[in-house]
């Protein structure tokens, strides 16, 4: 089901960007520009100065989440992310790029050195206090999608099983539909933040020491 | 049925908790727009994260009733049913 988005997200963008014209005339590419432009601001608000490189990354990382979230509410579907091993192999992802971003923007030693922390004779005690934060930050992300989702899904599950039925297996009344009105609310936020903190991460990691 | 009692309470506790946290950052959030009313934009895109944040914590507990639930004699029907 993960694949099948990602395909149908894949098959949707390659379709409207076949002819690009300087002044959109479809609604299309218009619609593509305003969210791309959207999430290069976001990105850029959050990163800094070299911040444009990492859109692509960031953007695709929020619509996907967002619309797996969202696959989640139609009726005979259930999310992708409701798993455990969807969201902890985004953010074993996003752990990796991040890391991958440090080091190629500060290099291995400046890495480094951030995780043995600043009084150099203190480092017996701050390295392994860092590389807890550090492994905790995918952790946390990957449990936070994965919590929010699978609690969001239940509830809905559990309202729709006490609906008061009027005529069996064909009308009921529908005690879920408030909960999924706030499940929409849900996935877009979660995708926010799942994204916003990829993005806080990446700028921690690569763009926090190029002012010295 | 100790299980069942505890099950019941670990919830609860962290929801007051984070329900705390979650009014004082949305305290803060609404004196910083009453201040300055052209930031509010990213004030609330700010709180939105801090929130979102806090509730993470919460939803760590309700993780722990789901697995606990799934213990407990009568309920585990329940949740091959919803599954």
């Amino acid at each position: 089901m993960a694949m099948l988005v990602a395909a149908v997200l894949a098959l949707v963008s390659i379709l409207s960007t076949r002819r690009l014209q300087k002044i959109p005339a479809s609604r299309l590419q218009n619609l593509l520009e305003l969210s791309v432009s959207a999430l290069n601001n976001y990105t850029v608000s959050i990163i800094g100065h070299g911040g444009e490189k990492y859109t692509p990354f960031i953007g695709t990382l929020f619509i996907y989440i967002l619309f797996m979230n969202l696959l989640g509410l139609i009726p005979a579907l259930k999310s992708p992310t409701s798993n455990l091993t969807i969201t902890a192999s985004l953010a074993i992802v996003v752990f990796i790029y991040y890391n991958y971003a440090g080091i190629r923007t500060t290099g291995i030693k400046a890495w480094f050195k951030h995780l043995l922390g600043e009084p150099i004779w203190l480092c017996w005690l701050m390295f392994p206090i860092h590389v807890i934060g550090e492994l905790a930050r995918p952790l946390s992300l990957a449990i936070r999608l994965y919590g929010n989702i699978f609690g969001e899904e239940t509830v809905i599950a559990i309202l729709a099983a006490m609906s008061l039925v009027i005529i069996p297996h064909v009308i009921a009344v529908p005690y879920q539909l408030p909960m999924m009105l706030f499940g929409v609310f849900t996935a877009f936020v979660q995708a926010l933040v799942f994204s916003s903190l990829t993005a806080i991460y990446i700028g921690l990691a690569a763009a926090g020491h190029e002012e010295h | 049925m100790i299980l069942a009692l505890v099950a019941g309470i670990g919830v609860p506790i962290a929801a007051f908790g984070g329900a705390l946290g979650q009014g004082k950052a949305a305290a803060a959030a609404l004196d910083g727009i009453a201040r300055q009313p052209e930031a509010a934009g990213k004030i609330q895109t700010a709180m939105i994260i801090g929130l979102a944040l806090i509730e993470s914590l919460v939803i760590y507990a309700l993780l722990i009733f789901f697995l606990l639930l799934g213990r407990l004699p009568a309920t585990s029907q329940i949740l091959s049913l919803i599954k």
